[in-house]
């Protein structure tokens, strides 16, 4: 056997280089491909590129009140989303891990929505809003459903919550689901013995014990809420008047609607910045909570 | 086995990622393909028009019978938004078709380099006036129009009828006379769709633009700063106009989209929506039966002023410069147009308003609402399409002021100065 075959250089590019050749052309060269392009005023097709320098990133800054407010919307649907996805997951978690008779058929309807595309999604919640709701109302004569669905900055707001956290739900679930059953059942035991609760055993030893679940959640749930895009564009289509506009559409729309692949670029640089040092930020809190069995 | 399966799988991966990258360069994909002469080659149209998708196909079994050698190959997108993007996604990829689709003027500006100038083609000799001016650039012209269109509000002749309303409106008090003629008789007026911005930002502001005295030298004015949207009186008078619209449409009118209203109003169930002879084919599938006519969209008391439809060229075929088949997508744009069979099918089946002289256009042929612009084509009166002169990115800025006014969140006189912001800002944008 010849030596250098096996050696450990040999060894990590055939195993790894593939893939590292892959990430490379797939994530890192766009990446770098787009803060090129963020410096410069190309429109998406033209063969002629200008560097502009910081042009672009000072337009942003001080000349794009759309960029800023859609920030700050998505900025509000993360935060709603990531906490209602979260508990709600946790809940049905909490409860489908008992031992119910129906669990596993409930656990493939709560997971189901995420198996659907957002696309698709959007559309058929779109209908379901401005028709099925408007037909309940008027049957019904019940409040929630006569709101003006999706027409109203607020109900636009919560229509996209609702579909979302609908569909994140499920997935969070199966993680949390993982989580609870890596809990060893000795451990409860012991608390139930010594007189504790149902609450004190979920705060004070399920708990801590699923934080590397909770850290792999709320990692996932930032970063989908934060670059939602599809959902967004085909239930509200960032309407009404741009209210529901999220950043990721905010992008979209700038590089390729208003043909100005410069400033988009520079915008989802920025965006990228913002989003890296928030998910860092959440990682190393919740790892600090994670207990060591 | 398995490591068999997994080195066979990524092997797989890898080469369909460099199949992937291999036409990078624009160009190089379709220009190393040349075909050398007496060969068969294949002209690649993307299609803009869903409408047509049918009908296209069989011209392009007619043009093959008639071209040997020549095959078509027909992509048909979804014209409008979407066709930009996509088309963007296949230039990107080497993929870039023969002929395509542009709206021209700013639209072109992105593409205008990879053109070819078709000044020399012998149809533009018989081209209407208003069709030339989006694809002219410095005395050249890139684009063949594909068909006029006319837009206006659309109206059910029958529904009018029930109501008792003789005299077609040609005045903004007139419009608003007949919507409470119909309101009275127990119909609904119009049916708006305020969901998106195009048909606000582009269709209806449109209005606006167009009743100046000058539109050019007004939206000239307004990148110099000479002009202003704010204090202008025909935009004030479009307010009311617009209003009129609101009060007299449906309640639920910015969560209702095109496809809904343009069902509600082939079914009956409103009288009168914004549109043009694109629609036709649309309310011959749903309601054939339908009496359905096309009025102005009037903003004031001017009745010459306001008698007049929105016409323009619905879009331009364009030839991509670097295609190795340009010779015979030129041939095939002739053809479409001089032809007897290309006239015939531009007018019959694809149902246009033809944008050249000597192409002949019946009444008949063109359904009820073509007829009706054709009408006003013939009589002059007729006033242009403006939005594809805004600045990049402004008129989805102007759907959206439009909507909160819809909502009540600002009032006309905030509509107008956010016009005007977002025109500043836009404008100024590279």
């Amino acid at each position: 056997m010849k030596r250098w075959l096996t050696s450990q250089p040999m060894q990590q590019s055939v195993f790894l280089g593939p893939a590292l050749l892959v990430y490379a052309i797939i994530m890192m060269l766009p990446f770098l491909l787009g803060i090129y392009y963020s410096f410069s005023d190309w429109n998406g097709v033209s063969s002629q590129i200008n560097g502009v320098g910081l042009q672009n990133y000072k337009t942003i800054l001080t000349d794009d009140p759309d960029f800023g407010r859609s920030l700050w919307f998505t900025a509000r649907f993360t935060v709603t989303v990531v906490l209602l996805s979260n508990v709600i997951g946790f809940l049905i978690a909490y409860v489908l891990s008992k031992p119910l008779k129906s669990r596993n058929v409930l656990r493939t309807i709560f997971f189901m929505p995420n198996v659907l595309g957002g696309l698709l999604l959007g559309f058929i919640w779109q209908f379901i809003f401005t028709r099925s709701f408007s037909a309940i109302g008027q049957a019904t004569d019940i409040g929630f459903f006569n709101l003006f669905w999706l027409g109203t900055e607020n109900t636009a707001f919560w229509g996209l919550v609702i579909v979302s956290v609908w569909q994140g739900a499920g997935y969070l679930m199966v993680i949390y689901i993982a989580g609870l059953t890596n809990v060893p059942s000795d451990l409860m035991e012991a608390a139930a013995i010594d007189g504790a609760s149902g609450l004190q055993v979920l705060r004070h030893i399920v708990l801590p014990l699923i934080m590397p679940a909770v850290t792999i959640c709320l990692f996932l749930s930032i970063s989908w809420a934060f670059k939602s895009f599809d959902l967004n564009f085909s239930l509200t289509q960032g309407g009404p008047y741009k209210s529901t506009e999220s950043v990721a559409m905010n992008i979209y729309f700038e590089a390729f609607k208003s043909n100005r692949y410069g400033l988009g670029t520079a915008k989802a640089v920025i965006f990228f910045v913002i989003v890296t040092i928030i998910t860092m930020i959440q990682v190393s809190i919740t790892k600090k909570k994670e207990v060591e069995m | 086995m398995r490591k068999w399966l997994t080195v066979i799988s990524a092997i797989m991966l890898t080469g369909s990622l460099l199949a992937g990258c291999g036409g990078k360069e624009p160009g190089t994909g379709t220009s190393s393909n040349k075909q050398p002469a007496g060969k068969e080659v294949t002209i690649k149209i993307m299609n803009f028009k869903v409408e047509i998708a049918e009908q296209f196909n069989k011209l392009k079994e007619e043009y093959e019978k008639e071209h040997p050698g020549v095959k078509l190959q027909i992509d048909t997108l979804l014209g409008g938004d979407d066709y930009n993007t996509q088309l963007k996604a296949r230039f990107a990829s080497g993929e870039m078709p023969d002929i395509f689709a542009n709206e021209g003027y700013n639209q072109m500006d992105a593409w205008l380099e990879y053109l070819e100038d078709l000044s020399d083609q012998p149809w533009i000799e018989h081209e209407v006036d208003i069709a030339k001016e989006p694809t002219l650039r410095d005395g050249k012209v890139y684009g063949m129009p594909v068909g006029l269109e006319g837009l206006g509000f659309l109206y059910n002749k029958d529904l009018f009828a029930q109501a008792g309303i003789t005299e077609l409106p040609k005045t903004l008090s007139e419009l608003e006379a007949a919507a409470q003629k119909l309101q009275a008789a127990g119909i609904e007026p119009f049916v708006n769709h305020f969901d998106t911005w195009f048909g606000l930002g582009f269709h209806n502001l449109n209005n606006a633009f167009a009743k100046q005295p000058d539109p050019n030298a007004f939206i000239q004015g307004l990148n110099d700063g000479t002009a202003s949207i704010a204090g202008n009186a025909i935009f004030q008078d479009w307010t009311k106009m617009f209003d009129v619209v609101i009060k007299y449409g449906n309640k639920n009118a910015l969560t209702t989209d095109y496809n809904t209203q343009s069902t509600l109003f082939a079914t009956g169930k409103a009288a009168m929506n914004q549109g043009g002879n694109w629609l036709q084919p649309v309310i011959d599938k749903l309601n054939p039966e339908m009496n359905v006519g096309i009025l102005p969209m009037p903003i004031n008391e001017d009745g010459d002023l306001n008698d007049r439809l929105f016409v323009g060229p619905a879009n331009n075929w364009v030839i991509y410069k670097d295609s190795p088949v340009k010779e015979e997508a030129k041939e095939f744009l002739n053809w479409l147009v001089s032809s007897e069979t290309g006239q015939t099918y531009l007018t019959k089946e694809f149902k246009f308003i033809p944008a050249f002289t000597n192409i002949k256009a019946e009444p008949a042929d063109l359904g009820d609402i073509g007829a009706g612009v054709l009408e006003y084509i013939e009589q002059g009166k007729v006033l242009g399409w403006h939005w594809s002169k805004y600045p990049n990115g402004a008129a989805p800025e102007f759907g959206a002021s439009m909507q909160k006014y819809v909502s009540g969140k600002i009032d006309a006189a905030a509509m107008l100065s956010e016009f005007q912001s977002a025109w500043d800002k836009m404008k100024s944008r590279k």
